[in-house]
């Protein structure tokens, strides 16, 4: 889970069990993603870099169009091992943000340039060339979620799409018009209903890369203005 | 933060320009300061070099 370059068949047994976790024994063990990780000895306040993140770091990378004269953002930047990767891959002066302090420290003592933010909220109309997000997405019962830091992180409200609306709906307000959003969309979340509300937004939508994994099908999805 | 993030940041509440005022600096980084709004004059304190711009209300939730 701490390393995204890594084989996959040590990974996503992780992101399976998180899912099942919060989505059918969380409320009967009582488990919390917080114990969970302190199991296997991770950080308990910031979600770390797991197969999800090297996804979106090799898409927002190997798209090729970021370049030296960009600004790009990563929401949500955990521990800021995307933003860092796409800053030192591609040369575009790559922001990060998150909700929680923990995440901002430890992205900053990564040498990301971070800020604490909700979504896109304090970024000046079309600023930036790219936004990536690796959003909470997990589907939760509204009695476990958001108790703490990680479950915050992990989190995507019933749906699963909790944060995953609100920022499609208010993304391209802060893109340059020729920018890109790299967004990525696990299959526990609903690909379609995701999709679909980009193209509500006036997104074009496609996809970049897809990987499947035993319990879950991760893709990063471009979407550009139309 | 560096102060080239002014030409990328804004008020998380109405959009408008924000203000810097410094209170410690490093190399080319502001440790600490305030930011605030031209036109609501909501502030936003900058701290171990890290903004915090969260929208008043979500503030004060999470430091609760």
């Amino acid at each position: 889970m701490t390393d995204p370059d890594g084989g996959a068949d040590d990974r996503t047994p992780d992101a399976g069990g998180s899912a099942a976790e919060s989505t059918d024994s969380a409320a009967e063990s009582g488990e919390s993603a917080d114990s969970l990780a302190e199991r296997r000895g991770l950080d308990v306040d910031v979600y770390q870099p797991a197969e999800d993140s090297g996804l979106l770091a090799r898409a927002a990378t190997e798209d090729g169009r970021l370049g030296p004269d960009d600004v790009a953002l990563e929401v949500g930047t955990g521990s800021g091992w995307v933003a860092a990767t796409v800053a030192e891959e591609t040369g575009a002066r790559t922001l990060g943000s998150d909700v929680n302090p923990h995440a901002a420290e430890q992205a900053r003592e990564r040498g990301v340039e971070a800020l604490r933010a909700d979504l896109v909220s304090p970024v000046r109309d079309g600023a930036l060339d790219a936004v990536l997000f690796n959003p909470p997405y997990l589907p939760t019962d509204p009695e476990n979620e958001w108790s703490d830091w990680m479950e915050r992180a992990l989190s995507g409200g019933e749906s699963g799409r909790a944060l995953i609306d609100p920022f499609l709906d208010s993304v391209g307000r802060v893109l340059a018009p020729d920018g890109a959003v790299y967004l990525l969309v696990s299959s526990l979340t609903g690909f379609d209903e995701v999709v679909a509300r980009a193209a509500e937004n006036g997104f074009a939508v496609e996809t970049v890369v897809q990987e499947s994994y035993p319990f879950e099908t991760l893709s990063v999805l471009r979407l550009t203005s139309e | 933060m560096k102060e080239s993030l002014m030409d990328i940041i804004v008020c998380p509440v109405d959009k408008h320009d924000l203000e810097l005022a410094v209170d410690e600096e490093e190399a080319d980084e502001i440790v600490s300061g305030t930011l605030t709004c031209t036109e609501c004059g909501e502030t936003y304190p900058i701290e171990d070099g890290i903004p915090n711009l969260l929208p008043p209300d979500m503030r004060d939730e999470v430091e609760a």
